[in-house]
């Protein structure tokens, strides 16, 4: 609201001064309060502050004015930046520097390198569900007792399922409860570019860099896999700081077991901390996920379009929050309150994307595909183990998927009884709960069916 | 506008003025120097929009008015003139100047169009008043370990803040530290003010000006000198929490000339040129002597050696260059050099009781 009322301002402006002032003073404004009685615009510096003082103030009163804006007076603040900054730009130069310094042991001042750290990610707007809960507990201890209580702690999980935001939480309560800590935050790709980078320009100081910190959070590491001296590299660093007693932690979409080309040692050393896996949240969960963040734009939502959009979204929270925006957006625009049929017209477009007409035969073939079988395979009398498992999970998908009766999916493979269906079906659903792998297995041919 | 000035005052406020104003800019008029009259004075002024520097100098007057005009063109004609008066008229947008024989006209531009100079108000900002010669001599001996690495800028600015009744000045470039304790204070400061503005501070401030009065609020600092000012923007971001680097006490404590230690690092320096400056410092307690050790592979290498007051014996590695520039700022005839080991922080201070001024230097790894 604000923005865009700033926008149309600015657009106004720019159209009355010319182009070098406008660029001079009016970039990097912002409209920071608005109320009947102030208005609060922040600007780069405080030259800008008396310029706007003396020059603008009445212009922009006008402008104000015709979008029904009239507040007793405006007041101007120099906006600060801090905390924009990212790690990166500030590391890639301290190994650049051309000084002859370059081996000088750096002052090891308390120099956070939390930059990286996005403080919007904390516990408190962490939305805690039956499927998050370990992970969320794991943390919160981690962040009490960094480096002694788990460590390393492997976060996984599908997309859009939290870990970065979890992740982050830790390492944003490690700094406000230590503010001298070290933290950080680094994606393993920027890790192993950093890496190749050192190696080019034979850059000294990489192995250090990483080695004299308190808390090493290291997000999506499943791309490092297939590296092995950036493997090696971090197999190094992981060790310093495990030995040092510094806490380590780690995301990444699969259980250090899945990641094919992991090393041994390193996926060995995954495994002795905590490893634990962030599912899908449950509809409770998406609900509640729903309501805050519809409760942070300040808009109450009623509850069967809460209900509407936990029920159409069910894989991805990011996609669930994108939804919402969308809705919320467009009430917004369009002046309405944002409800069913509003997101039913609005949402059409999602759930398009997701196709609900699955048949069958496309979860036979997909099943079998994903074991590398054929479809004559699966719905053959054959028995063995290698067959058994995926026929069980086809039928297990076309329960859950299409809600065909046990009869339908005893013949959709070719058996009579329809017992053989209740059993497969029963079984899945157990192993499901207790074996990973069946579950990767499941969730993965769901999202090639719906891909 | 029309008044006569003396030449000389006219040049110095030019010259002060011209120094801050805009080169690459966006805004073209940045580029030009304002010309206003203010009362009985005329006020000469420039601003790069990071800076404003403004200049009173005595004048008659006989119109009123004001124009801005291109720096670097009336500065070099200014400066040019003869040491006479100089009459100064605005007509049309254009600046007549005359003195003695020479007679020129600039073309200006509105001074309207001239951004505003930021205000500060008396009352709210934090002000020091603050000898020449100490304010001097602590922006030169902090400013040297500024850094100049823009992606870090917390750390390209002099740190003016107050701890524990007193205001002190800090800086870092992370490998080499200073801290100056100023003057006694009973507000709160905390003021990263950028390297850039402290220089221009030094370069205004003339051997007439006896105290300097600093004023800040939250988002600006002004230097006050007579009648020149200089109005700064501050540096946004926290400074790091220094003060646990420099350590409290160490092992080895060497108490030395500070003309002899000087005299040595510069000599161990040379040697030291192919390996970054680094010499190995030995200090042994028996014979109570300091040595500095430097090898050029190629070329030779060199022991100097000094006598000193020593506790204990120890061997660190370290820069010459910050030596000598750290050795060059610390005040005394003797000054004391402590460090524990290879690797923890060296600190470089003045051996007199009332020391105010601490450089920490981090050793090289060797």
């Amino acid at each position: 609201m604000q923005n865009t009322l700033w926008q149309s301002v600015l657009g106004e402006i720019e159209l009355s001064v010319p182009h070098a002032t406008f660029v001079t003073w009016f970039k990097n404004t912002e409209l920071v309060e608005c109320t009947d009685e102030q208005v609060t615009i922040a600007v780069p510096n405080i030259f800008a502050v008396r310029q706007f003082q003396v020059k603008f103030t009445d212009q922009i009163k006008q402008i104000l004015a015709k979008n029904g804006v009239e507040p007793a007076h405006i007041e101007y603040i120099v906006k600060s930046s801090s905390g924009r900054r990212t790690t990166v730009s500030r590391e890639t130069t301290m190994a650049a520097r051309p000084d002859v310094t370059e081996n000088s042991s750096r002052l090891t001042a308390p120099v956070t390198q939390n930059g990286s750290l996005n403080p919007r990610y904390t516990f408190s707007n962490f939305i805690v569900g039956s499927s998050n809960d370990l992970a969320y507990t794991a943390c919160q201890a981690v962040a009490q007792y960094p480096g002694t209580k788990y460590n390393p702690l492997f976060l996984y999980g599908g997309v859009g399922l939290g870990k970065t935001h979890l992740a982050q939480a830790v390492g944003n309560e490690i700094v406000k409860n230590q503010p001298d800590a070290r933290v950080v935050y680094i994606s393993s790709e920027t890790f192993v570019k950093e890496f190749l980078d050192s190696i080019r320009f034979k850059k000294k100081g990489f192995s250090d860099k990483y080695r004299n910190v308190d808390v090493l959070i290291i997000d999506d590491m499943q791309f490092i896999a297939n590296k092995e001296k950036t493997q090696e590299e971090f197999f190094h660093t992981f060790n310093a700081l495990h030995q040092n007693n510094k806490q380590i932690i780690i995301t990444s979409d699969k259980p250090p077991r899945s990641i094919p080309t992991l090393t041994e040692r390193l996926r060995s050393r995954f495994e002795m901390g905590m490893p634990i896996d962030i599912q899908m949240p449950d509809f409770e969960t998406r609900c509640a996920i729903i309501e805050a963040k519809a409760a942070l734009s300040n808009i109450e939502l009623d509850r069967e379009t809460v209900e509407y959009l936990a029920n159409n979204i069910k894989t991805n929270i990011r996609e669930l929050e994108g939804a919402l925006n969308q809705l919320l957006a467009y009430a917004e625009m369009r002046g309405v309150t944002p409800d069913v049929s509003t997101a039913e017209g609005l949402l059409g477009n999602v759930r398009r994307s997701r196709p609900q007409h699955v048949t069958s035969k496309q979860i036979i073939d997909k099943t079998a595909k994903y074991f590398s079988l054929s479809p004559a395979e699966i719905c053959s009398a054959q028995r063995d183990k290698h067959i058994v498992t995926p026929r069980q999970i086809a039928m297990y998908l076309l329960r859950s998927e299409l809600h065909l009766s046990f009869p339908k999916i005893a013949s959709e493979l070719g058996r009579k009884d329809h017992t053989t269906a209740i059993h497969s079906v029963e079984k899945i659903e157990k192993s499901i709960k207790l074996d990973f792998t069946v579950r990767e297995q499941v969730a993965e041919i769901r999202e090639r069916l719906y891909a | 506008m029309e008044l006569t000035v003396t030449q000389e005052n006219l040049t110095r406020a030019l010259g002060a003025a011209s120094r801050v104003a805009g080169t690459k800019t966006q805004l073209p008029i940045l580029s030009n120097i304002l010309l206003r009259t203010d009362g009985t004075r005329l006020m000469v002024a420039a601003t790069n929009l990071e800076i404003a520097s403004t200049q009173h100098i005595g004048a008659k007057i006989i119109n009123e008015g004001a124009i801005t005009v291109p720096s670097r063109l009336i500065t070099e004609f200014v400066a040019s003139l003869p040491k006479t008066t100089v009459t100064l008229k605005v007509k049309d947008n254009k600046l007549h100047l005359e003195a003695e024989g020479y007679s020129s006209t600039i073309n200006g531009a509105v001074a309207d169009d001239f951004p505003e100079l930021p205000t500060i108000n008396d009352k709210t900002a934090v002000s020091y008043a603050i000898d020449t010669s100490a304010l001097k001599q602590a922006i030169t001996q902090t400013i040297l370990t500024t850094s100049s690495d823009s992606t870090r800028p917390v750390l390209t600015g002099v740190y003016w803040h107050s701890h524990d009744g007193a205001l002190y000045l800090a800086a870092t470039d992370g490998y080499r530290l200073s801290e100056k304790r100023l003057v006694a204070t009973k507000s709160d400061v905390a003021a990263i003010i950028p390297t850039s503005t402290l220089q221009e501070v030094l370069r205004t401030l003339s051997d007439d000006v006896t105290e300097v009065e600093v004023l800040f609020d939250e988002s600006q600092v002004r230097f006050r000198m007579n009648d020149a000012e200089i109005t700064s923007r501050l540096i946004d971001g926290n400074f790091p929490d220094y003060r646990q680097l420099i350590p409290a006490s160490s092992e080895t404590v060497i108490t030395i000339g500070r003309s002899e230690f000087a005299q040595i690092t510069k000599v161990a320096g040379l040697f030291a040129r192919e390996s970054g400056g680094s010499v190995t410092i030995t200090a042994n307690s028996d014979k109570n002597t300091v040595s500095l050790h430097s090898v050029a592979s190629e070329l030779g290498e060199n022991t100097s050696e000094a006598e000193a007051d020593i506790n204990t014996d120890g061997q660190v590695t370290l820069n010459s260059r910050y030596l000598t520039e750290a050795l060059a700022v610390t005040e005394g005839n003797e000054v004391t050099f402590r460090f524990s080991g290879k690797l923890s922080p060296c600190v470089l201070e003045s051996n007199t009781p009332d020391n105010d001024y601490q450089h920490v230097i981090m050793p090289l790894k060797s």
